[in-house]
């Protein structure tokens, strides 16, 4: 049977490294080659040996497919491109193609500045690797090879997030990535078509969650940043340079221009002007309301929130500044907190998840003393707070996708296999179909059952209608016919047509059979007596006798002799084609029975 | 509002129940169907005493789910076990289900307690206890009431009564004790240590009839003692009248809820004491709205009340103008928290909320 397989390298049951290998119909597609960011060495790869252990990947691959700039979905792929060695053509969105390199650099940049690495990637195989990228539009049909096409579906999420339909002649495979499907601020909803795939993989890593209504989470955030800029303090906000903050600074700057307020919001230069600037470019990915509020003002120019200066942070008053990085490990947001981390007027909100290891994890998890480059102990009196403003879909949210795409089987990765079982059957018992939920390394075997469109020649149509009642349309009916594999076409015809079309001769299969008779009178007395009973027996069929002596029933011939040995003993011989076997093994076995004794 | 969460449910619930571990249940109550028991892990913030200047997480968690087919009108958890019971039309049997947080994350249905001529009867109201064996206590009618051991389903006691009048809740006093609360607004008190004795009855105030009452206890756990805290009963007129079980000739008050008229429909009224605030009660399932009372200012006049607080957030979260306005279907008190309560309503949403003593 034709199956689709799947094996998760990273994202089967953790949150991090998403990287997902997909066999279709003989192509292999890899989705996704994302970075774990909790761990410092090789464990933060997705363990790319499994694809092959040896032979290039570029001739196992056909190719790679990026939902999204996050670098849990993209980090890998220089790593993967460069230094494990792939060629073939890597597919993402325009947007994620543009703001995918600057991600990667700046993460570069960190890890091997700042913490001094040397087993990770240079800027010149990020270029290299962003050479190999091919920028597919929303909706758009793109032939990867003859067979293989794959389309993008808008997912929400981020700028640029998509969701990739993979299809194989008629075999077909969807990824979402990370998508969301309620609107925000700055983004539409996740949206696809009935594409009714035979598998829908999914992330699943809020499924589990009933989340606080957004407009709750904004008025707490709102309270907090109000309140601490009232008294006088400041509020730092460490942010990745995409994504959320785009969303909270529309958020401040309605509730500035509402509340008429003074204090000034700062938005650290460098990578964020440039994500402003793609937002702008790419502004069709942003949602409704946004694209129609463009002509008037535009979102991104924003009248409150102005371009931060380095020196700012040691101006007196309440201000309120974006900075990054987000999770508070290095550059202008951890200057930052260190010059306002002592005085318990100033607050410091974190948007978003933070890797262990990292300032910001630690001041979450509690710790208020920390030790700073140079054995410097930091006091932190300023408040911490924590806002979640993630955008990924719930259980809700996945169950609505599933019913916009009709899949035939559902594969969740992104969250841990114990705490699935309710939704797997929740998700089993709504839709009626399978629900698999495989871990890191496991490969999960999907059954297809593709149709294969097959032509009927209208005489074979005609035929079958012509004999029998009308065909019950939910009953399978059973015909015979001649099925031609020509080119790519397939065809059934009746058999005749075959042999002619083919140029073949027919050959005629024809059986006989002797059936012995005790019976001591004439040949041609013995033919009228099975000439009777024949015709006493089978009413509704044409039984004949001919003037040589024979009989014939139907098609089918029985002639009389004597047989040469014993003169009360007569030899029937029962002939019949190939078609007619049902009838003559009949006949034959009513003729061994023997004959009536009265005779007519 | 000190707090202010709002939730949304996949499908509304008419129940908001608490279990082990602080955690809370809901049900949905569709009548064709494919119900979900849910047993969610309230965030942190909503979990500890004080409120935490640093929580992380402000999102419930679904820890368990299990599916029933019959609508879920009432679920209570069977104290000291993993087991929950429930009840719903479209007839008075109690559904037996294992939450078993450990290896799966599914509520598992364990049986059914099915009581003679259940079919046809209303649904059964259900109470459980704090008990050496797991018991609850269910019934539809006064003359169907019964006390079952859940694990063996043996019954332990059944009611003496020859009545047949619906009961619309019932309630362990103590371990010995039980109070049935019948929908046309009586009382009964039974000893179950005394089957034969039959049930000492507590009139509803006069008031003209066709009313539906429902009545609302501290558990047995929370107080200490048959009469320490009044019983109260609500109407589906908005008559609030409280009741001492020591001196339960004389109502102790009797106040007016100020509630729309008409009214719509008795299928939700609700009305509960807060366990850590002294004579604060609230009500609820008459509109989209939660009062909260204070009843140390009441009397016996029957006059209107003023109520501390109401929330109006399920109304006016509503959707658009043209479907009707959702109803608050159920409400609860937070165990520790004093000021905070839970409450849902007809289109799905849950909220929790801490309100400020104005």
């Amino acid at each position: 049977m034709p199956e689709i397989k799947v094996t998760p390298l990273g994202a089967g049951q953790d949150v991090g490294r998403s990287c997902i290998l997909v066999s279709i119909a003989g192509k292999n597609v890899m989705l996704d080659c994302g970075m774990h960011m909790g761990y410092n060495d090789d464990r933060r790869f997705p363990d790319f040996s499994y694809i092959t252990q040896n032979g290039r990947l570029t001739d196992f691959l056909d190719c790679v497919i990026i939902s999204h700039f996050h670098l849990d979905h993209c980090g890998a792929l220089p790593y993967f491109s460069e230094m494990v060695g792939y060629d073939g053509p890597i597919y993402m969105t325009h947007p994620t193609k543009a703001i995918c390199p600057i991600l990667l650099e700046d993460y570069r940049k960190i890890t091997v500045d700042k913490k001094g690495e040397t087993n990770f990637f240079t800027s010149q195989m990020i270029k290299d690797c962003m050479k190999k990228v091919v920028a597919v539009h929303l909706h758009q049909t793109v032939q990867v090879d003859e067979e293989l096409e794959i389309k993008a579906y808008y997912a929400g999420h981020v700028l640029g997030a998509a969701m990739f339909q993979i299809k194989v002649g008629c075999e077909s495979v969807v990824y979402t990535g990370d998508y969301n499907m309620t609107p925000d601020r700055h983004l539409g909803a996740a949206w696809i078509d009935k594409c009714r795939p035979d598998l829908l993989i999914s992330e699943s890593t809020y499924a589990t969650t009933i989340r606080d209504s957004k407009r709750c989470r904004e008025r707490d955030f709102l309270k907090k940043v109000h309140e601490t800029v009232e008294r006088g303090g400041k509020v730092l906000i460490p942010v990745f340079a995409l994504g959320r903050a785009q969303e909270l600074c529309i958020l401040l700057e309605t509730f500035w221009e509402r509340m008429n307020l003074k204090a000034p919001i700062y938005f650290s230069t460098g990578l964020t002007e440039k994500a402003n600037h793609y937002y702008k470019l790419f502004i069709t990915w942003t949602n409704q309301k946004i694209r129609k509020t463009f002509v008037q003002r535009n979102m991104f120019e924003f009248k409150h929130i102005k371009a931060f200066d380095r020196a700012f942070a040691d101006n007196p008053g309440p201000m309120v500044v974006f900075a990054t990085p987000g999770m508070l490990h290095a550059g202008q947001s951890l200057q930052i907190f260190r010059k306002w981390a002592g005085n318990e007027k100033n607050m410091v909100i974190m948007p978003g998840y933070c890797v262990q290891g990292t300032v910001g994890h630690k001041i979450l998890s509690g710790q208020r003393k920390l030790e700073m480059e140079g054995r410097q102990i930091l006091e932190v009196k300023m408040q911490v707070e924590y806002m979640s403003f993630s955008a990924h879909a719930d259980a809700k949210g996945i169950m609505q996708l599933i019913r916009q795409a009709e899949p035939r089987n559902v594969l969740l990765v992104h969250g841990e296999a114990k705490k699935m079982e309710f939704l797997k059957q929740k998700i089993e018992q709504e839709f009626h179909v399978n629900c698999y939920m495989p871990a890191n390394g496991e490969t999960t075997t999907i059954f297809t059952n593709p149709s294969i469109p097959v032509d009927i020649s209208l005489g074979l149509l005609k035929r079958e209608a012509a004999i029998g009642p009308v065909p019950d349309a939910k009953k399978p009916k059973l015909m015979h016919g001649t099925l031609l594999m020509k080119d790519n076409s397939f065809r059934l015809v009746s058999p005749e047509q075959a042999l002619k079309e083919l140029g073949l001769v027919e050959h005629q299969l024809r059986f006989t059979c002797r059936v012995h008779i005790q019976d001591p009178r004439k040949e041609h007395e013995t033919v009228l007596r099975v000439y009777n009973h024949l015709k006493g027996v089978l009413k509704d069929y044409s039984v004949q006798h001919l003037p040589d002596g024979s009989i014939t029933v139907e098609s089918i011939l029985i002639q009389a002799t004597a047989h040469s040995e014993d003169q009360g003993t007569k030899v029937l011989l029962v002939s019949w084609t190939y078609q007619d076997e049902e009838l003559g093994s009949y006949l034959t076995s009513l003729l061994k029975k023997g004959l009536p004794q009265s005779t007519a | 509002y000190r707090e202010l969460h709002t939730f949304e449910l996949q499908a509304p619930t008419r129940l908001i129940e608490w279990a082990r571990g602080s955690r809370v249940c809901v049900a949905g109550y569709e009548q064709s169907g494919g119900n979900e028991i849910l047993q969610l892990i309230p965030p942190p913030r909503l979990q500890a005493k004080e409120t935490q200047g640093l929580c992380p997480e402000r999102d419930f968690k679904v820890e368990c789910g299990g599916f029933s087919k019959r609508p879920v009108y009432s679920l209570k958890h069977m104290p000291d076990t993993s087991l929950l019971v429930t009840s719903g039309p479209p007839d008075s049997s109690v559904q037996v289900w294992q939450v078993s947080a450990e290896d799966s994350d599914v509520i598992k249905s364990v049986g059914t307690i099915v009581t003679e001529n259940s079919t046809g009867q209303p649904w059964a109201k259900i109470a459980t206890i704090s008990a050496r064996v797991p018991c609850v206590l269910h019934g539809s009618t006064l003359d169907s009431v019964q006390i079952t051991e859940v694990e063996l389903r043996k019954n332990v006691y059944t009611a003496a009564s020859q009545d047949s009048e619906e009961l619309s809740g019932l309630a362990f006093l103590d371990s010995s004790t039980v109070l049935l609360c019948c929908a046309r607004g009586r009382l009964c008190v039974a000893d179950v240590r005394q089957p034969q004795r039959p049930a000492q009855a507590v009139p509803v105030p006069a008031v003209p009839h066709g009313e539906r009452w429902c009545m609302g206890t501290l558990c047995a756990a929370q107080s200490s003692g048959m009469g320490s805290q009044p019983v109260a009963r609500l109407s589906s007129r908005g008559l609030v009248t409280l009741t001492d079980l020591r001196k339960a000739s004389e109502p102790l008050a009797l106040a007016q809820a100020r509630v729309p008229s008409p009214s719509s429909g008795a299928e939700f009224l609700c009305v509960s004491w807060a366990p850590a605030l002294q004579g604060c009660l609230a009500v609820s399932g008459f509109d989209g709205t939660v009062h909260v009372y204070d009843t140390q200012s009441w009397d016996s006049s029957g006059r209107e009340a003023e109520p501390t607080f109401v929330h109006k957030g399920h109304a006016l979260g509503g959707v658009g103008g043209s479907e009707d306005p959702p109803l608050v279907t159920a409400h609860t008190w937070h165990l520790q928290k004093p000021r905070t309560v839970l409450s849902a309503a007809s289109d799905g949403s849950l909220h929790v909320w801490d309100w400020v003593q104005p």
